[in-house]
């Protein structure tokens, strides 16, 4: 017994000296960065999520990235022959290494993209004719095809050719997307399967950072610069550390001690920040493209009689939401109230600059707040239906923070308030069994969101499409159906204004019918120490871009 | 004897089986898929099901799992930590949440007698009193309340401890968790320890020690100590695995990269990550299921007679 004792003592005794005094707060001259969730994968053939791409954009350079202000410029390369008919780019490398020495070739390229068409993960898609519109992805997708038909080919070493089924005006801005970033094949190879991208000796680097600590899932990452980055002259930083922070109250308290310099912070955290002279002036809101909406199940069979068939009833839902009401009292972090299917600050048109949705006024007759108006909508759904009550659940995925459980709540209470006879049930539900109930058509309405991959409208309009994503609303218009293939493979792929117009016309259909009620345009609030500087917000895609920051 | 334990480790292995069996019926009649579907039209989804065996029948998917277990391997992980092999991830975490946990029992079980000790042989007087309320207290608070407490003042207000769990500075930034972890294990032990040398003091053996003019540390010790061990040794085998299969939340809101944050990561994470969730659901299972075999044997040894009646038996 003796014996025990003395022993659990001296471990104990070992284990508490064992530990020094070093100063906690960290020295100012490092970037911690606050990130929202885990990376799900290094693997760009596996990424689905924000999070991934950041980090592996941090690590990987593609043909193009985007400047400070989102346009696309070169990066790997340095040049680009676009054919006449626009559906041929050549693109021309400059030298550039891999962090294990190799030269980063048209081949890396070629591999990558193969690949991902081949796994037919979630993001596949991007290659295909709704978006990239590669020559043959979509039969390599569904394995009608071998990868070599792919329509990307390595002429030699630092030419890559790329054939496309027709024009995609933004195609040089998605070549800045991660999932067209290169893979060192000769290096992917001589790995064990599945292991791509687990460590830092498994994953190589040629952008501006390298891993340093990494382990899938991990609450820190550890990034140090790349001193073999072809731009490493560029790079101000000698490295980064990622913290994976998952309650942004938490996220307040590290940035006020000092561990993380920069954060996101919440609806609750922007109040109390505005109200603190010294913390507010370190806030900055950024805008971002994430479209939160409200969807309509359209399908007569669903489990509650099928009553949001009917269009007025839709339209009167859709006018009874006081939206600026939602964002100022209930979001509160610089979201702005949305009345398009396009949200706000999001696809410029190339030639005027102007934003696809500047115009909030222009479907007013629609999707507005008119209590009136919803009114007379409601009591033409009463007759046509031939029902004054009207049960209907609200389902959403609660996962991702309070502000979703807030606006759910507010939506209820403005529909009951101003509706007398609709009564509406909130289920709130963990994301994989809102997305089953989602696709096994068991919902009425869904409080969902939808962050765009390209700065393009189309990277929402390809969403309610009869063949488009599962997760749409079982609604489909032949009309809407074809103004949407002529833009992508069609004639209007060939005319940029024609094309824009028409997508105006879209989105006519598709708010006349009120398939959806847009509700919001997110914004992220951050945090961010005064001595950073250099850290480039982007509102799709790559929200963060870290290899021109610096730290004072 | 040998008999006994055969057939206990052999019940084991049932039990484990069974447990394996139930787990993956029950996760695989979770709705949503295994991997990230937003993008993905029917077709897709349909496509990937099938290159996943997924649209098999459940008993032959089950078959297909048993036949990768016996390879030692816990299949692909399918969506959270996308394609990348199970086993090195869930050994790096067991491993940061054995380091904690280990830590946590040596500190509760020693602090634990201790309290337990000073309570006994003050019974009914002031000390007895405090000691009652610590362990009620420890019994009350969830640990990672107290984790946010000691985080709230001893990171952010005097910042003496990492906000955040550092993996390059392991020892400094693991007392905070340990301290919050062992907690309940302290009250507990603590509590028990108590009832149970009051009990053992109350007894005619003890009486009859200290009339042979056995007193101090060492009536403490061989006589009153001893016998009350037995029960307390059962408490602390199902604490013990607890504390090693980690903490969810604390690991979660501290960044510590552990097998409890893994779980809450695997249920909560994009998808639902089915071979994630029944590895830690095996391997902690077994645990439990190890725990429980380990005690039968300490008994043994620590009380003779269980040894003297298990071999009548």
């Amino acid at each position: 017994m003796k014996k025990i004792f003395a022993i659990m003592l001296i471990a104990l005794t070992a284990i508490f000296t064992g530990c020094g005094g070093d100063n906690a707060g960290g020295d100012n001259k490092k970037l911690s960065v606050m990130l929202g969730s885990n990376v799900v994968s290094l693997d760009s053939a596996q990424a689905t999520d924000l999070v991934s791409f950041e980090v592996i954009a941090d690590c990987i350079d593609g043909l193009m990235q985007l400047d400070s202000k989102g346009k696309a410029i070169f990066a790997l390369a340095e040049k680009v022959d676009v054919a006449e008919d626009g559906k041929t780019f050549t693109f021309h490398l400059r030298d550039a290494k891999w962090s294990n020495g190799d030269d980063v070739t048209a081949e890396d390229f070629v591999f990558a993209w193969r690949r991902h068409c081949q796994s037919a993960n979630e993001y596949a898609y991007i290659f295909g004719d709704t978006v990239a519109c590669i020559k043959n992805a979509d039969a390599v997708i569904k394995k009608e095809m071998t990868p070599e038909n792919l329509g990307v080919t390595a002429t030699d070493s630092k030419t890559l050719v790329v054939e496309l089924n027709a024009p995609v005006p933004f195609f040089l801005s998605l070549m800045a997307f991660p999932t067209f970033y290169p893979i060192n094949e000769k290096f992917y190879n001589s790995l064990e399967n599945g292991s791509y991208g687990t460590s830092p000796e498994t994953f190589l680097s040629n952008g501006a950072f390298m891993l340093a600590e990494y382990l899938p899932g991990t609450a820190n990452i550890q990034l140090k610069k790349n001193d073999s980055y072809w731009n490493a002259a560029q790079v101000s930083l000698d490295g980064f550390q990622y913290q994976v922070v998952s309650s942004s109250d938490n996220a307040l308290t590290s940035f006020k001690n000092g561990t993380l310099n920069l954060v996101s912070i919440g609806g609750n955290q922007v109040q109390h920040v505005q109200s603190d002279a010294e913390l507010s002036k370190n806030l900055q809101i950024h805008p971002t493209a994430l479209l939160q909406y409200l969807s309509f199940n359209q399908d007569a069979k669903n489990h509650h009689g099928g009553a949001l068939a009917n269009k007025n009833l839709r339209l009167a839902i859709s006018n009874v939401i006081d939206r600026e009401s939602l964002v100022n009292n209930f979001v509160a972090n610089g979201s702005l109230a949305t009345y398009t299917a396009v949200p706000i600050n999001f696809a410029p048109n190339f030639e005027t600059g102007k934003f696809f949705a500047e115009d909030q006024k222009q479907f007013a007759d629609v999707v507005s707040f008119d209590v009136e108006k919803a009114r007379t909508f409601f009591e033409t759904a009463k007759v046509e239906i031939g029902k004054t009550n009207f049960d209907l659940n609200i389902i959403y995925a609660n996962d991702s923070g309070d502000t979703v459980v807030k606006v759910a709540q507010a939506i209820k209470s403005q529909v009951e308030e101003n509706l007398p006879g609709v009564t509406i049930t909130l289920q709130p539900m963990p994301k994989a069994e809102y997305l089953s109930n989602i696709t096994s058509n068991n919902y009425d309405l869904a409080l969902t969101n939808w962050a765009p991959d390209y700065n393009d409208p189309m990277s929402f309009f390809t969403l309610w499409t009869t063949e488009g994503c599962e997760i749409s609303e079982h609604w489909s218009n032949a009309d809407y159906d074809k103004i949407i293939s002529d833009c992508t493979t069609g004639a209007l792929a060939y005319d940029y204004n024609a094309r824009w117009a028409a997508m105006y016309d879209a989105e006519k259909i598709l708010l006349d019918n009120a398939v959806i009620a847009p509700l919001y345009t997110n914004a992220s609030a951050n945090l961010i120490s005064s001595n950073v500087t250099g850290i480039e917000f982007h509102s799709v895609a790559l929200e963060r871009v870290f290899k021109n920051a610096k730290v004072q | 004897m040998t008999k006994y334990v055969t057939k206990r480790i052999l019940m084991a292995v049932l039990t484990l089986f069974v447990i394996t069996f139930v787990l993956f019926v029950l996760i695989r009649i979770m709705p949503g898929d295994p991997f990230p579907v937003e993008r993905m039209s029917a077709e897709m989804i349909l496509q990937k099901r099938e290159e996943l065996g997924l649209n098999k029948p459940i008993l032959i998917q089950f078959i297909d799992y048993l036949s990768m277990l016996a390879n030692g391997s816990f299949g692909n992980g399918t969506s959270l930590y996308n394609g990348a092999p199970i086993k090195p991830i869930l050994l790096k975490c067991l491993e940061n949440s054995f380091k904690i946990g280990l830590i946590s029992i040596l500190f509760g079980t020693i602090v634990g007698l201790l309290i337990g000790i000073v309570a006994a042989l003050n019974r009914g007087k002031f000390l007895d009193g405090l000691c009652t309320v610590v362990s009620i207290l420890g019994v009350c608070i969830p640990s990672y309340v107290f984790m946010i407490f000691l985080q709230y003042f001893f990171s952010y207000k005097i910042p003496f401890f990492p906000y955040f769990f550092d993996a390059s500075n392991f020892l400094h930034s693991a007392i905070m968790p340990a301290l919050s972890l062992s907690l309940l294990a302290i009250s507990i032990i603590a509590r028990f320890t108590r009832n149970e040398m009051v009990e053992v003091m109350n007894s005619d053996y003890v009486k009859l020690a200290e009339a042979k003019g056995v007193y101090g540390w060492q009536l403490i010790r061989k006589h009153i100590l001893r016998n009350a061990l037995i029960p307390i040794v059962t408490v602390i085998a199902p604490l013990v695995v607890d504390l090693l299969t980690g903490a969810m939340v604390i690991e979660k809101i501290y960044g510590i990269n552990g097998v409890g944050k893994l779980m809450v990561d695997a249920i909560s994470g994009q998808g639902v990550d089915y071979n994630y969730v029944l590895a830690l659901g095996i391997v902690f299972s077994a645990m439990y299921i190890g725990a429980m075999l380990i005690l039968d044997i300490l008994y043994g040894i620590i009380d003779p007679r269980i040894r003297l009646s298990a071999k009548d038996g």
